[in-house]
C-alpha cells in the first residue's frame, strides 16, 4: 500500500468522528465506501489513459491534513477586491474549508429557493443531498476521497418554477498551506427552475495546499443553470475538481470554467443529456505561465434524441506552462438528431510551453451533426504589426491580442452582469 | 520631410527594391504607380517598418531622423502613418479602444496630456462625419466583419484622428466602388495640409482623378523609371505599363546614374 493511501486512511481515523452527520449510519457508510474506493485505486498514474499527461507524484508525497483550518478569517475589506461579484446580494464565503457567516449574506431569497452551507444542514434533512450525490456516475479516486472527507460546501435546491434572478456567489478562500479541503457543491433545480451561480476558488496561501471539490448538478425538465467556475489558486496549489450534471428534457446547462492561475489544476466536467431537448454550453479557458499546469477532461453524453451541445475551450500558454484538453463526446445509439460542436484553440506564447489536445468522439447514432476542431497557434504577426503601426507599445499590443483571444469566450455568457465582470477581470483592470 | 537615397531592400533572399531615390517635401502629394510586382508594396512596408523586409543598403531620412533606426511604434508616434492595402481584422479589440490608445500613445510621446473619454469621443465623432461612418462602427472590433469599403474608410478615419506628418496610402482605392472611392478621396483631400505629406501607392490612375498628386513616379523592377507631373498618370492610363519593362532597360531618369 502506498504511503499516500496510508496517510489518508490515518487521517480518516483521526478525523472520522469530527466529520459532519456522524449520527447517520447512511453517511458513515457513504464515507467508508468512499475511502475504500480510494484505497482500492490509489492515486492515478500516468500509465492510465485519462491521466497520461498529468503527473500526481508531487501531490501524492504531501502529507496534508484533512481537517478544516483554524486560523482567524480575513476581513471582508481585504477580500472584496478579489471577488468577482463583490456586490452580489447572495453570497456564501468559506475560508480554509470553514463557513463564514460574518462574511456571507443571503438577502431575501425568493420562495422555493433554499441555499445552505453543508454545516447548516442537520443530519435528518441530509438524505436528499446524499441521494443527489449518489447520482454522480463517474467515480474517480478523487471523487471517492471527497466522499470520505467532505466537510463543507453549498447545497442549493429550487422547487419547480423557482428562480433566483441574480447571480449567487460561492467563494472558497484558502489562506494557509498544509491542508486538503474536500468541498461539495450541489445544485438541485426542479422543473423550470433557474439559477446562476459563480464558484470562485481564491488562493491567498503561498504554501502547498489541495482543493478537492465535487459539484453535482440535477436539472429537471426545463430547468436552467448557469455555472461559472473561477480558479485563481495559489502559486503552489493543487486543485482537482469534478462537475457532474444530469439533465432532463429541455433543460439547459451553461458551464463556464476559467482556470486562470494555480500550480496544478485538473477538472473533469461531465454532463448527461438524459432526455430529449436538453442543451449544454460547456466553455472554458485555461491560462498557464511559469511552470503551471492545467488539465481539462470533459465528457458530454448524448443519451436521448434532439439534444444539443456546444463546447468551446481556449488555452493561453506562456513560459514553461503545460495544459491538457481532452474533449469526449458520446452519442448513444438512439440519440438521433444530436447536434454537437466542439472547438479547442490554443495560443502558444513561448517555445517551452506545451499543450496536448485531443477530441474523442464516440458516435453510435447515424443521424447526427457533430463537428470538432482543435488548433495550436501563435500570435498573429499581422495583427501585432497593425497595432504597433498605430503607435501602440509592442508589449501593449501583445497583451491586447492575448486578451482578445481569451475575451472571445465571454460572448457565450448569457448573463450580462457576469459577462461584464469577467471582461474586466480578463482585461486585468480593477473592478468597478 | 522624407529623403530616400539609393534604397535597396529584399524580402527573404529576393532583392525587390534596387536603388530608390525619392524626395518628398512638406505638403506635397506624390503618387507612386507601377505594375504588379514592381516593389510598390515593399516600399510602403519599408517606410512603415515591416519586419519581413530587409534593407540591404541606402538611407531614409524623415524630418532629420534616421527612419530605419526607429521601431514601428516609434515611427507611428513620430507621425508616420500607413493606410493598409488589406486592413487586418482584430476580433476582441474595440475600434474605439484602438483609436484612443493610438492617439494617446502619440500625445504622450509628444509630452501632451492624454485626452479623456469625453474629449476623445467628441473628436472622433467629428471625424466620423467626414468619413460618413455610422457611430456604431466605433463599438465594433477593429475591422471585424467590415466590408472592403468600411475597412478603407476606417483607415482614413484613423489617419484623420492621428493627423500624421507623412501618410502612405497603400492601394487605398482597391476594392472600392465609385461611391466609396469618393468618400475616401474626400476624406484624404480634407487632410491635405502644408505640413503634411502623402505618398499614394496605386496601380490604377482612377484614384488620382479624385486625389490630385503634385508628382507621379513610375516604379518598375524595383526602381523609379520615370517621374513627372499629374499628366504622367494619364499617359500611363492610355499606354498601360508595357513600355516600362522590368526597369532594367536604361529608361531610368530619376536615379541619375
Amino acid at each position: 500500500m502506498s504511503m499516500a493511501i496510508a496517510h489518508y486512511q490515518s487521517e480518516f481515523e483521526r478525523l472520522g468522528a469530527l466529520l459532519p452527520w456522524q449520527g447517520s449510519s447512511q453517511w458513515q457508510l457513504w464515507r467508508q465506501e468512499g475511502l475504500a474506493h480510494f484505497a482500492a485505486q490509489g492515486f492515478p498514474s500516468t500509465r492510465q489513459e485519462e491521466w497520461k499527461y498529468t503527473s500526481l507524484t508531487a501531490l501524492e508525497k504531501l502529507a496534508l491534513s484533512c481537517a478544516p483550518g483554524d486560523s482567524a478569517p480575513p476581513v471582508w475589506e481585504s477580500l472584496e477586491g478579489h471577488v468577482l461579484l463583490p456586490r452580489a446580494r447572495h453570497r456564501l464565503v468559506f475560508v480554509d474549508g470553514v463557513f463564514q457567516p460574518a462574511l456571507s449574506r443571503l438577502e431575501s431569497l425568493p420562495p422555493g429557493v433554499r441555499v445552505r452551507p453543508l454545516s447548516a444542514v442537520p443530519a435528518q434533512d441530509s438524505a436528499p443531498l446524499q441521494a443527489q450525490l449518489q447520482a454522480i456516475r463517474s467515480r474517480t479516486p478523487f471523487t471517492a476521497l471527497n466522499a470520505a472527507f467532505m466537510t463543507e460546501g453549498v447545497w442549493v435546491s429550487a422547487s419547480p418554477g423557482a428562480c433566483l434572478d441574480e447571480p449567487m456567489m460561492v467563494l472558497y478562500v484558502t489562506t494557509g498551506g498544509g491542508r486538503a479541503h474536500h468541498l461539495v457543491n450541489a445544485y438541485d433545480l426542479g422543473a423550470g427552475a433557474c439559477l446562476t451561480v459563480v464558484e470562485q476558488y481564491l488562493g491567498l496561501a503561498q504554501d502547498p495546499y489541495f482543493v478537492n471539490q465535487v459539484t453535482g448538478v440535477q436539472l429537471a425538465a426545463g430547468a436552467q443553470l448557469t455555472h461559472l467556475k473561477l480558479q485563481q489558486e495559489g502559486a503552489r496549489s493543487y486543485h482537482i475538481g469534478a462537475l457532474q450534471a444530469v439533465q432532463q428534457g429541455d433543460s439547459r446547462l451553461e458551464s463556464h470554467a476559467f482556470a486562470l492561475s494555480g500550480a496544478f489544476g485538473r477538472n473533469d466536467l461531465e454532463t448527461a443529456l438524459h432526455e430529449p431537448g436538453a442543451a449544454v454550453v460547456m466553455n472554458g479557458l485555461y491560462r498557464v505561465n511559469g511552470r503551471e499546469f492545467q488539465d481539462f477532461h470533459t465528457c458530454i453524453r448524448h443519451e436521448s434524441p434532439d439534444c444539443t451541445s456546444d463546447e468551446y475551450f481556449k488555452g493561453v500558454l506562456d513560459g514553461s506552462g503545460r495544459a491538457v484538453f481532452n474533449g469526449k463526446i458520446v452519442v448513444a445509439q438512439d440519440a438521433q438528431h444530436t447536434a454537437s460542436r466542439q472547438s479547442n484553440h490554443n495560443l502558444l506564447l513561448s517555445d517551452q510551453a506545451e499543450v496536448d489536445t485531443k477530441p474523442q468522439l464516440e458516435i453510435f447514432a447515424d443521424d447526427v451533426k457533430c463537428s470538432h476542431g482543435a488548433t495550436v497557434g501563435q500570435l498573429d504577426e499581422d495583427q501585432w504589426f497593425y497595432l504597433r503601426s498605430r503607435g501602440l507599445e509592442s508589449d501593449h499590443a501583445r497583451a491586447l491580442l492575448i486578451e482578445a483571444f481569451a475575451l472571445e469566450l465571454l460572448s457565450g455568457i448569457g448573463d450580462t452582469g457576469l459577462r461584464a465582470a469577467m471582461d474586466q477581470l480578463l482585461r486585468g483592470r480593477s473592478h468597478g | 520631410m522624407l529623403i530616400i537615397k539609393d534604397l535597396h531592400a529584399s524580402v527573404g533572399d529576393k532583392p525587390i527594391l534596387k536603388g530608390i531615390n525619392l524626395t518628398v517635401k512638406a505638403g506635397e502629394v506624390h503618387a507612386i504607380m507601377g505594375p504588379n510586382g514592381s516593389g510598390k508594396s515593399t516600399l510602403s512596408n519599408v517606410l512603415a517598418g515591416r519586419e519581413n523586409v530587409t534593407v540591404t543598403s541606402g538611407s531614409i531620412d524623415y524630418l532629420g531622423h534616421d527612419l530605419l533606426a526607429l521601431e514601428v511604434e516609434e515611427r507611428a508616434r513620430e507621425g508616420v502613418f500607413l493606410a493598409f492595402q488589406y486592413p487586418v481584422e482584430i476580433p476582441g479589440v474595440g475600434n474605439v479602444y484602438l483609436l484612443k490608445a493610438a492617439l494617446n500613445a502619440q500625445r504622450k510621446h509628444r509630452g501632451l496630456p492624454e485626452l479623456d473619454a469625453m474629449d476623445f469621443l467628441a473628436l472622433v465623432k467629428d471625424k466620423m462625419k467626414l468619413m460618413e461612418m455610422s457611430e456604431s462602427m466605433l463599438y465594433r472590433a477593429v475591422n471585424e466583419g467590415f466590408s472592403g469599403g468600411e475597412k478603407k474608410r476606417n483607415e482614413i478615419l484613423q489617419m484623420a484622428v492621428l493627423e500624421p506628418r507623412l501618410a502612405i496610402l497603400d492601394e487605398t482605392d482597391s476594392g472600392l466602388d465609385i461611391d466609396a472611392l469618393k468618400v475616401v478621396a474626400n476624406g484624404v483631400n480634407s487632410l491635405r495640409h502644408p505640413e503634411r505629406s502623402m505618398i499614394l501607392v496605386t496601380h490604377y490612375q482612377r484614384l488620382l482623378d479624385y486625389i490630385k498628386p503634385d508628382y507621379v513616379h513610375v516604379l518598375a523592377g524595383g526602381r523609379i523609371v520615370r517621374s513627372g507631373g499629374p499628366e504622367l498618370a494619364h499617359e500611363l492610363e492610355k499606354q498601360g505599363y508595357a513600355w516600362v519593362g522590368d526597369g532594367q532597360s536604361g529608361q531610368e531618369v530619376s536615379s541619375g546614374s
